[in-house]
C-alpha cells in the first residue's frame, strides 16, 4: 500500500509542477517577421492585449502579453492606441493565418519587451 | 473562429461580464491563480480518498477518512468551477471550439458520473468497514477510476492553450 501512496503522489506531484504559465506552441520561431505599419484596432485585454496592423497590404493580428506585464514596462492602452505606427517583431502562427505573437514591439521610437 | 461558436458562447464571451473580466488588470489572473490552487486542494483531499478506497491509510476506518477529506474536496470544487467560469467566460467562443477543453468537459462529466455511481452505491459498502478491513474491488475500481479522470482533467486544462 505504501506503494500505491507513492506512486499516487508522485503523479500528483508531477502534475503540480506543471502548473507554470504555459509556453507557446504554435508560433513558429525559426521564420521570425517583422510587421510594421498602423495600428487599426487595440484591445487592451486579458489574457493577452492584442492589435490588428496594416502592413503590405495585409491585416495582421498581434498577439502581444498580459495588460499587467504591459503596463508595468510602460506600455499602457494609449501607447498602443489605434492609428499609433508600430513595429512587432515576433513569429508567426502555425495555426491562424496573419495572426503574430510579438517578440517586442516599438512604438514612437520607444522598444517594449512582450516577454 | 468567433463566427462559429454557438451563439450562446457569443453572447456570452461579449457580455459585459466578459468584457469585465477581459479589462480588468487583477479579474483574469486572480481566477487563474485561484483556479490553480483550487486544483491544488481539490487533488489533494481526492487523493486522500481515493488512496483509501485503494486500501492505503488502511490504519484509519474508511468512513473517517472519507468524511474527513470530503468536505474539503466539494469546497475545492466549487472554488474550480466558479474560476472556471470566469476564465470560460473571458474567451467563451473560442475555448467551446477547442478540442482539449471539450475533451477536459467531457471527463469532467464522466468523473461526476463515477462519483455519482460512488455515492449512491459502492460507498454503503465500505462506510462500515473497520481500519484495516481489506477494501472490496467495486471501491478500488471507484477509486482508480476517479484518480486516472480527475489527474486527465486537470492536464487537460493545463493542455488547452496549446490548441
Amino acid at each position: 500500500m505504501l506503494r500505491i501512496t507513492t506512486a499516487v503522489t508522485a503523479i500528483v506531484l508531477a502534475g503540480g509542477a506543471a502548473f507554470a504559465h504555459h509556453g507557446w506552441g504554435s508560433y513558429d520561431a525559426a521564420k521570425p517577421v517583422t510587421v510594421a505599419g498602423p495600428i487599426v484596432t487595440s484591445k487592451y485585454e486579458n489574457p493577452h492585449a492584442t492589435v490588428t496592423v496594416r502592413s503590405d497590404g495585409k491585416v495582421w493580428t498581434v498577439t502581444l502579453a498580459p495588460t499587467s506585464r504591459m503596463s508595468t514596462r510602460g506600455a499602457s492602452a494609449q501607447v498602443i492606441a489605434v492609428g499609433k505606427s508600430i513595429s512587432a517583431y515576433g513569429y508567426p502562427s502555425t495555426a491562424t493565418p496573419d495572426e503574430m505573437r510579438a517578440e517586442r514591439i516599438t512604438i514612437d521610437g520607444k522598444t517594449y519587451e512582450m516577454r | 473562429m468567433t463566427g462559429e461558436a454557438p451563439a450562446i458562447f457569443v453572447a456570452l464571451e461579449q457580455s459585459n461580464l466578459g468584457a469585465t473580466i477581459r479589462q480588468s488588470p487583477w479579474l483574469f489572473p486572480v481566477a487563474n491563480v485561484g483556479h490553480i490552487l483550487s486544483l491544488a486542494v481539490f487533488a489533494g483531499a481526492l487523493a486522500v480518498m481515493d488512496i483509501r478506497l485503494l486500501g492505503g491509510l488502511a490504519a484509519t476506518s474508511p468512513a473517517h477518512v472519507l468524511m474527513r477529506a470530503r468536505g474539503i474536496a466539494i469546497a475545492a470544487f466549487v472554488m474550480l468551477a466558479a474560476t472556471g467560469f470566469l476564465l470560460f467566460t473571458a474567451e467563451a467562443s473560442h475555448l467551446i471550439l477547442n478540442p482539449v477543453f471539450q475533451i477536459k468537459l467531457v471527463l469532467i462529466g464522466l468523473g461526476l458520473l463515477n462519483l455519482a455511481l460512488f455515492e449512491f452505491g459502492v460507498k454503503r459498502s465500505v462506510v462500515d468497514l473497520s481500519p484495516g478491513v481489506a477494501m472490496p474491488a467495486s471501491a478500488k475500481t471507484a477509486g482508480l477510476m476517479s484518480l486516472a479522470i480527475w489527474l486527465v482533467v486537470a492536464a487537460c486544462g493545463r493542455t488547452i492553450a496549446y490548441f
